[in-house]
C-alpha cells in the first residue's frame, strides 16, 4: 500500500437495481494525499456513481473500493466522516440557519451524542471559516448569501471535519465566472497548503485541466482516459467522448478545449 | 283565567305561522323524530297513529314496536318518507330545519317543536293533541303540567348538581327541564345560574359550589355509583366522598315528559331518604 | 439569559395555574385546600408534562418529515386514539381507565400502520410517505369513528367527541405519576438523536456524509415522538396547535440546533399549555372552554410577534 494513498478503487463494476446496463464497468481510481483529481465526463457517464461506490454507499458487483486500506463498506459512518469531507451536489436546508451554525455541523463526526463541544471544535470551525474566506460572513443567514459564498461555506463545513480527502460533486454548477475561479483557487490552495487530497466532479473541463493534477475521463461507465491533463485532453479522445468537434489550445501549459461551431 | 287566554292567543298566532295545513284534519300516519315527542304522542293516546320513530325512542315500551327511521337530530329524509307519513314532528334545530324543508318539498306536512322546559311540554301537548285528533287529552296533559308549575317554587331544602358526563365534566344548567324538576322537588340546582341546558365546568367548580347531592340519570333505578366516583380528583366533591348519589331513572328523567309530576314526586321521595 | 426567562415563565405559569381558578380559594387557605392538592396542582403538573411532550414531539417530527407545518397529530395518532376510545364506549367496556387505555391502544395501532406504510422498499423510512400515510390513516380512523358514533346506540358516544376535543379535566395524581414515569425514556431517546436530527435537516445525503445513521435515527425519532404523542392523547385527548407552534417559537428564540431546541420546546410547550388551561378555566367561569381553542388563541399572537421580530433580522 502506498503511503498517502487514501482512496483506492480497483476494477469496480456496478449496476443500479432494475437498470439494463452497468453504471460502472471495470473502473479504477486512486487518490493520494496532496493530489487534486478531477472526474470528468458527459452526463450519465457514472461520475457521481463512482464517488458513491468509492465511499461505500453502494456495494460494487465486482472489484474493490477501499479507503485508507479498509473496504469502504466496512467503515463506520462517523469514522469515515472524519476522513472524507463530502460536498454533495444537492442540499436542502430545511430551516433558516446561520453560516457558523452550518459549519459547526462539520464537527459532528468528532462528537458523540452527549459530548459537549470542546475548544478544539470551536477552533476547527474558525479555522475552516478563515481558510474558505467566509469568516466575515459567519453570522449571516444562509439564505442571504450569494451562490459563490454559499458554496464556500459548504466547503468550510467539509473542512471543519478535518478530513484527509475532500470530495466535491459539481460544486461550480451554477456559479458565475468569478466565483468559479475562486472556488477552484480555494481547492487548489487547500491541497497545496494543507496536504489534503481532493476529488472534484465537474463539467468544466478547462478549469479542471488548469487546476487539477490528474484527470479521469469517464464515458458510459468506463474510463476512457486517465492521467495528466495533457495525456487526457487530446483531440481524438475528447471528441469521441463528448461527441463534438473540438480544437485544443494551451493556457498556463495546460490544454484547453474549445468546441467548434458546426458550419 | 285571562292569563291563559292571552297565552292561547300567542299560541294560536305561532301555530298559524308554523302549522301549514293544520286545518287539513288530524294526522293518521305520524313520524316522530324525538323521544320526548314519541312519549307525548303515546300519552295523548295517539300511539296507534305513530308509524315511525327514532332509534332512541324507547319509551313507552309500546313504542319499540314502531319501525325505526334512524337518527332524529340528523334525520334521513328518505327513511322518513318511506313510511308515507302525513305528519312529521321534529325537534327544532338547524339540522332539522333543513330536513323539514326537504320534507315539505316532498309535500309532507311538518311540525317543529322545541321543549327544553316543562311549560313548553304543556304547549306542545296541546298542539300535538289538536294535530292528532286528541285535543281533549292534550288539554288535560297541559292542565296537569300547568298545575304542577302554577304554585310558587318551594324554598329549596337541599342543593344538587346534575352530572351527565365526567370527561370533560358536564353539568345541567338552568335552561333544562331537569333544573325545573329539581326546583319543584325542593332541590336547588347549584348551576341554575348557567342559562344553557348543559355546560362544561371544572371539577373544582362543582367542589366549591358544594352540592348536597349529585344527581345522575341512569337506565335503571338501582344502578351503582358511576366509575368516576372512585377517582381521587372527583372525591374533592363532598357529595361524591359521602356517596350521596341521586340515581334518576332515564324513562322519567331522560327527556321532558308529560309524566313530570311523577318525576317530581319520585325526586322528592329520593331526597327525603 | 433566555433560559432564565423561560424558567421564570414556567414558574409564573405554574403559579398562576395553582392560584387562579373558577373556585375562589383565598391565598392563605391554598395549602390546606383539597382543591389545591387534588385538583389544581396535579392539573398544572399534567399540563407541563403533556404540553412539554407535545412540544418536543412536534419539534422532532417537523425535522423528521421535513415539513415545518407538521403537527404530532398529523401522523394519524389522533384518529387512532379516537377510534380506540369510541370503540371502548360502544362496546360498553367499563372501568375508570378504559378510555385512556383504549385511546393509547388505538394510537399505537395507527402508529404501527403508518410505520409499516413508511417502510418504502422494505427498509427505508421515507418522511414523505410517513406524512402522507399519517394523513391517510388519520382520515380513515376518523371516518370509522364517525360511522360507529352514527350507527351505535350508546348515547354516551356523543360525549366521546367532547373527550376527544381535549382537556386537562381528567388530571389526577395517578395520571401525573403515569406520565412522569413514562415520559423520560422517549425524551432521552429524542435528546440523544439531537445531533443526527441537526444533520438530517440538511437532507439525507449530506447527513449520511456527515456520519449520521439516517435509517436508525428516523426510526428512533419517529417511534419516540409518536409514543410521547400517544400518551398525551390517551391522557388528555387531542390538544392541537401546541405541537405545531411551539417548535417555531423555540426556533425563533433559540435557533435550530436540536440540543437546545428540544429542551426549549419541552419547556415552552408546558408553559403554553398551562397558560392556556388557566385561561380556559377562568375566562368564562364557571364554564370551561375547550383548551385546544385557547392554545390557538394564545399561541397565534405569540407566534406572529416572534415571526415579525425574526423576519426583521
Amino acid at each position: 500500500m502506498d503511503r498517502g494513498l487514501i482512496l483506492d478503487v480497483r476494477d469496480v463494476s456496478f449496476r443500479y437495481a432494475g437498470a439494463t446496463r452497468d453504471a460502472l464497468a471495470g473502473v479504477s481510481l486512486a487518490v493520494s494525499a496532496g493530489e487534486f483529481v478531477a472526474l470528468l465526463g458527459p452526463n450519465g457517464s457514472g461520475k457521481t456513481t463512482l464517488v458513491r461506490v468509492a465511499l461505500g454507499l453502494h456495494a460494487p458487483r465486482a472489484g474493490t473500493a477501499t479507503v485508507l486500506g479498509r473496504p469502504a463498506g466496512e467503515w463506520p459512518r462517523q469514522a469515515l466522516a472524519r476522513v472524507v469531507g463530502v460536498v454533495p451536489q444537492r442540499e436542502d436546508n430545511l430551516f433558516p440557519q446561520r453560516v457558523r451554525e452550518t459549519v459547526r455541523l462539520g464537527r459532528y463526526p468528532h462528537l458523540g451524542a452527549w459530548t459537549a463541544e470542546r475548544a478544539e471544535d470551536r477552533a476547527a470551525v474558525e479555522q475552516a471559516l478563515e481558510r474558505c474566506d467566509v469568516a466575515g460572513l459567519a453570522d449571516r443567514w444562509l439564505w442571504a448569501l450569494s451562490g459563490g459564498e454559499y458554496q464556500r461555506v459548504r466547503i468550510a463545513r467539509a473542512l471543519a471535519q478535518e478530513p484527509q480527502l475532500l470530495v466535491l460533486d459539481e460544486p461550480t454548477a451554477s456559479l458565475d465566472l468569478r466565483h468559479e475561479m475562486e472556488l477552484f483557487e480555494l481547492v487548489r490552495g487547500l491541497v497545496d497548503g494543507q496536504g489534503l487530497a481532493a476529488v472534484l466532479v465537474t463539467h468544466d473541463v478547462n478549469l479542471a485541466a488548469r487546476f487539477a493534477d490528474r484527470l479521469v475521463l469517464l464515458a458510459d461507465g468506463v474510463v476512457r482516459a486517465a492521467g495528466s491533463p495533457a495525456d487526457v485532453l487530446r483531440r481524438d479522445i475528447a471528441e469521441a467522448v463528448f461527441g463534438w468537434p473540438l480544437t485544443i489550445s494551451s493556457v498556463d501549459d495546460r490544454p484547453q478545449l474549445t468546441p467548434l461551431r458546426r458550419r | 283565567m285571562r292569563r291563559w287566554a292571552s297565552l292561547f292567543a300567542v299560541l294560536a298566532l305561532t301555530c298559524r305561522a308554523t302549522d301549514r295545513g293544520a286545518a287539513a284534519g288530524p294526522a293518521h300516519r305520524i313520524v316522530s323524530l324525538a323521544p320526548s315527542i314519541t312519549e307525548l304522542l303515546f300519552a295523548l293516546g295517539a300511539g296507534g297513529q305513530v308509524v315511525g320513530r327514532t332509534v332512541y325512542c324507547l319509551y313507552p315500551p309500546a313504542a319499540r314496536a314502531v319501525p325505526s327511521v334512524g337518527d332524529g337530530l340528523n334525520p334521513s329524509v328518505e327513511a322518513v318518507a318511506a313510511r308515507h307519513p302525513d305528519l312529521v314532528v321534529l325537534y327544532r334545530s338547524p339540522q332539522t330545519e333543513m330536513a323539514a324543508r326537504q320534507l315539505e318539498a316532498l309535500g309532507i306536512r311538518t311540525m317543529m317543536l322545541r321543549h327544553d322546559r316543562l311549560e313548553d311540554v304543556a304547549r306542545t301537548a296541546q298542539r300535538l293533541g289538536r294535530a292528532t285528533g286528541h285535543a281533549a287529552t292534550g288539554d288535560s296533559i297541559a292542565r296537569t303540567i300547568d298545575s304542577l308549575l302554577a304554585p310558587p317554587i318551594p324554598v329549596p331544602a337541599v342543593r344538587i348538581a346534575y352530572v351527565v358526563w365526567d370527561a370533560p365534566p358536564i353539568v345541567i344548567g338552568g335552561g333544562s327541564f331537569l333544573d325545573e324538576l329539581a326546583a319543584r322537588a325542593g332541590a336547588a340546582n347549584v348551576f341554575h345560574d348557567l342559562s344553557t341546558p348543559s355546560a362544561t365546568v371544572a371539577i373544582e367548580t362543582i367542589a366549591s359550589r358544594d352540592p348536597d347531592w349529585i344527581a345522575i340519570v341512569r337506565d335503571s333505578a338501582g344502578a351503582p355509583p358511576p366509575a368516576w366516583a372512585a377517582r381521587r380528583e372527583w372525591r374533592t366533591i363532598r357529595a361524591v366522598r359521602e356517596g350521596r348519589f341521586l340515581v334518576l331513572p332515564a324513562d322519567l328523567f331522560g327527556q321532558p315528559s308529560p309524566r313530570a309530576p311523577e318525576a317530581v314526586a319520585l325526586m322528592r321521595q329520593l331526597l327525603s331518604r | 439569559m433566555k433560559w432564565l426567562g423561560l424558567i421564570l415563565a414556567l414558574l409564573a405559569a405554574t403559579l398562576a395555574a395553582i392560584v387562579l381558578g373558577p373556585a375562589s380559594v383565598p391565598a392563605g387557605e391554598l395549602l390546606h385546600s383539597p382543591i389545591f392538592w387534588e385538583l389544581r396542582l396535579p392539573r398544572a403538573l399534567l399540563g407541563l408534562l403533556v404540553g412539554g411532550s407535545l412540544g418536543v414531539a412536534g419539534a422532532s417530527l417537523q425535522s423528521l418529515v421535513r415539513n415545518p407545518l407538521a403537527d404530532p397529530f398529523l401522523l394519524g395518532l389522533s384518529g387512532g386514539a379516537g377510534l380506540g376510545a369510541v370503540s371502548a364506549i360502544a362496546l360498553h367496556l367499563g372501568g375508570a381507565w378504559t378510555l385512556p387505555l383504549a385511546a393509547f391502544a388505538g394510537a399505537l395501532l395507527a402508529l404501527g400502520l403508518v410505520f409499516r406504510l413508511g417502510l418504502v422498499a422494505g427498509s427505508v423510512l421515507d418522511p414523505r410517505v410517513l406524512l402522507l400515510g399519517g394523513v391517510a390513516v388519520g382520515a380513515f380512523c376518523g371516518a370509522v369513528t364517525t360511522a360507529i358514533v352514527t350507527l351505535a346506540e350508546a348515547s354516551e358516544l356523543r360525549n366521546a367527541f367532547l373527550w376527544l376535543w381535549g382537556g386537562l379535566s381528567g388530571a389526577s395524581w395517578q395520571t401525573v405519576t403515569l406520565m412522569a414515569v413514562y415520559v423520560p425514556l422517549p425524551l432521552v431517546v429524542l435528546l440523544a438523536a439531537a445531533r443526527p436530527l441537526d444533520l438530517l435537516t440538511l437532507g439525507e445525503e449530506p447527513a449520511r456524509h456527515l456520519g449520521a445513521d439516517v435509517l436508525a435515527t428516523r426510526r428512533r425519532v419517529y417511534l419516540a415522538a409518536s409514543l410521547l404523542t400517544a400518551a398525551a392523547v390517551a391522557v388528555t385527548g387531542v390538544i392541537g396547535f401546541v405541537g405545531l407552534i411551539v417548535p417555531h417559537l423555540g426556533r425563533a428564540l433559540f435557533g435550530g440546533r436540536h440540543r437546545v431546541l428540544l429542551p426549549a420546546s419541552f419547556l415552552a410547550g408546558g408553559i403554553l399549555l398551562v397558560l392556556a388551561d388557566t385561561l380556559a378555566r377562568t375566562a368564562v367561569a364557571p364554564r370551561e372552554l375547550p383548551v385546544g381553542i385557547v392554545t390557538a388563541l394564545v399561541g397565534v399572537p405569540l407566534f406572529v410577534l416572534l415571526l415579525r421580530r425574526w423576519t426583521a433580522d
